[in-house]
């Protein structure tokens, strides 16, 4: 029993990093992506077979794998943002689905029956509890750099860009560029976890990363609280554990995996509408604070009350 | 694989062909954009409701075809007027930001595919237990009665919807709001229901293209959202935000486009042509390559009418009345 709690404190943690990283980018950069996931498919496949086809160390490996996928999202995110940022959403999605059918139809990555044999970082007897050090060491590594990021000198530039980007360029600013970097260092963290994933489960399918993926993890970022460091960690945490209640029902697979899924989607309905800044957004956070909404109407809140 | 031209006929009538479902959906789609003006991404959960609606009627109460498809339109109808009641006008209403339609419309979607597969299971399906349809030959070509068929429903809905724009009040009445919301309202036409008469139009294209589709080819849940929705907001970009019609063309190109690719690559990844040709889209033909200066021309009312300087035009947070 000890055991399958530590597998699931290790898989919190792993989704806290993902969560975390797709918060830099929805939250604090504004930008609207839903494959995320496919930079967390990224780091794990690199990871995995790099480690695995041409023996490097499993470290160097997982680093590799993180640096593929900032560096692959910079090829997505570019030419994109340099004409808008609303047209993110759909290269994202379909370089998404396009590297997810690549990867469910080649034999390199397993294709539909997933990569197996993958190496173990740590081996046993003390493999579940040296990972839970390592990853939870992650994490707050993970919030550490994020809370530096968007609090110092850099965090007010990103505020100002969010705020009124037309004013903010106007200054000489570059706002793509800060984009760009966001969606770089948020996809990087998501390949970090997918590189951790793939060496502590040690299989990989490609059904891991697609839409179920893309579903959860907004769930985790709206639900918690977007553009606040401690909302995703909830979020990831609730939304780890949840489906792990929902386990013990002993329901088949078909029919968890879709209820889960339609669970997971009402939430993120049920929450805009009746909660946009999520449980820990407070007045500050939530998806309407990068478009200053959330203060505008604050204030003239107040003003009503007056 | 030998090119002669009765291949290249019959691919290209078979595309064509194929293709009558994909305007339908860009069309619809790009209605939506250029009068409510949001990125509807949950017309692939409407689509999703569609399909069953009429999949329930036909195979689980054996419903004749025609109340099938009243059953199935009245459905599509009902949530989209839902989504628009419900949704899009509370967000109008709370000046929600771009980001906030953009989670709303993709959780949509993303519901109602969980949803189906929940109900309905993920496996494929049809709308009739058998999709073979009667084929006559036409020179080297063979044209199937659904061809036929699909192309017939196509123009005709193109045509109704062409002319109800063009000589009905309420048609007059999209195009108006399309081009500035503020000052339609002023000149008293009511934003709440046009907006609600866009998504009914859009509503009627995509439960006709569903049931094309399903008459067609086995479906997935997610086929909508992974195949015919992003080639529906392809088509859109290409053609230029506003121009509705031409998004319908420019997805028949697309369609043709991926039936040709048949040629050349296997039909396992003829479906990248289409994720390939986003990213084409984007970088050479930002603001599409049909009807340039018009294209340009709504883009620049959207954006002075919300104050944004994105290139498409973000939901408007004015007042609605009936």
């Amino acid at each position: 029993m000890m055991q399958y709690f530590y597998i699931i404190a290790i898989f919190a943690g792993i989704n806290v990093i993902l969560a975390s990283g797709f918060n830099l980018i929805l939250g604090y950069g504004g930008l609207v992506s839903v494959a995320h996931p496919i930079f967390y498919a990224i780091g794990a496949y690199v990871s995995a077979l790099v480690a695995q086809k041409l023996g490097v160390p499993i470290v160097f490996s997982i680093m590799l794998g993180a640096l593929v996928a900032a560096a692959t999202s910079v090829f997505v995110s570019l030419p994109s943002l340099r004409v808008s940022g609303d047209y993110l959403v759909i290269a994202s999605m379909g370089f998404q689905l396009g590297l997810l059918h690549i990867i469910n139809n080649i034999e390199l990555t397993g294709a539909a029956g997933g990569l197996t044999n993958i190496p173990s970082m740590i081996d046993e007897p003390y493999r579940n509890v040296i990972f839970l050090v390592v990853v939870w060491g992650l994490v707050l590594g993970s919030l550490w750099l994020i809370r530096l990021l968007v609090s110092g000198p850099y965090g007010l530039a990103i505020t100002a860009m969010r705020n009124d980007e037309d004013a903010f360029v106007a200054l000489g600013r570059n706002a793509i560029r800060i984009k760009v970097t966001l969606f770089a260092l948020g996809s990087g963290l998501a390949g970090l976890a997918g590189g951790i994933y793939a060496h502590f489960f040690l299989y990989l399918t490609p059904e891991q990363f697609g839409i179920f993926s893309s579903a959860a993890l907004l769930t985790m970022v709206v639900v918690g609280g977007a553009a606040t460091i401690a909302g995703p960690v909830l979020g990831a945490v609730l939304l780890t554990a949840l489906p792990e209640a929902i386990r013990f029902i002993d329901l088949p697979i078909a029919i968890m995996a879709p209820m889960q899924g339609v669970m997971f989607t009402l939430l993120i309905v049920l929450f805009l509408f009746l909660r946009p800044q999520g449980l820990l957004g407070g007045r500050e956070g939530g998806l309407d604070a990068w478009s200053g909404t959330a203060e505008t109407d604050s204030a003239s809140d107040e003003e009503g009350a007056r | 694989m030998d090119l002669s031209w009765g291949l290249v006929g019959q691919l290209a009538w078979t595309g064509l062909a194929t293709s009558t479902f994909y305007y339908l959906f860009a069309v619809a789609f790009a209605l939506v954009l250029k009068v409510n003006r949001v990125w509807n991404f949950g017309q692939a959960g409407v689509m999703v409701v569609a399909y069953f609606a009429m999949y329930t009627a036909l195979q689980l109460w054996s419903a004749p075809p025609l109340v099938a498809i009243v059953f199935g339109m009245t459905a599509t109808i009902a949530v989209s007027l839902a989504l628009e009641w419900f949704g899009f006008r509370v967000l109008r209403g709370r000046k929600s930001s771009v980001l906030t339609y953009f989670i709303f419309t993709i959780a949509i979607s993303q519901f109602a595919i969980y949803l189906g597969e929940l109900t309905f299971g993920a496996d494929p399906k049809t709308l009739y237990p058998s999709i073979m349809s009667p084929v006559i030959l036409v020179g080297p070509i063979a044209i199937s009665h659904w061809d036929l068929r699909a192309l017939a429903v196509t123009i005709s809905l193109a045509l109704a919807l062409a002319a109800f724009l063009r000589f009905t009040k309420d048609g007059q009445f999209l195009s108006a709001v399309a081009d500035n919301p503020e000052l339609a309202e002023i000149y008293g036409i009511g934003l709440g229901r046009t907006y609600a008469i866009s998504i009914v139009i859009a509503a009627i294209l995509v439960a006709a293209g569903m049931y094309l589709v399903g008459t067609r080819l086995p479906m997935y849940p997610a086929t909508p959202l992974n195949q015919f929705l992003v080639l529906a907001v392809v088509a859109t970009i290409l053609a230029g935000i506003g121009n509705v019609f031409a998004a319908g063309t420019a997805a028949i190109i697309l369609g043709l486009i991926q039936t040709f690719s048949i040629l050349v690559i296997s039909s396992t990844w003829q479906i990248l042509i289409v994720y390939a040709l986003i990213f084409v889209t984007i970088l050479l033909f930002p603001s599409g390559v049909v009807l340039k200066r018009s294209s340009r021309k709504i883009v620049r009312a959207g954006a002075s009418a919300s104050g944004a300087a994105a290139p498409i035009a973000s939901p408007p947070a004015a007042k609605e009345g009936n």
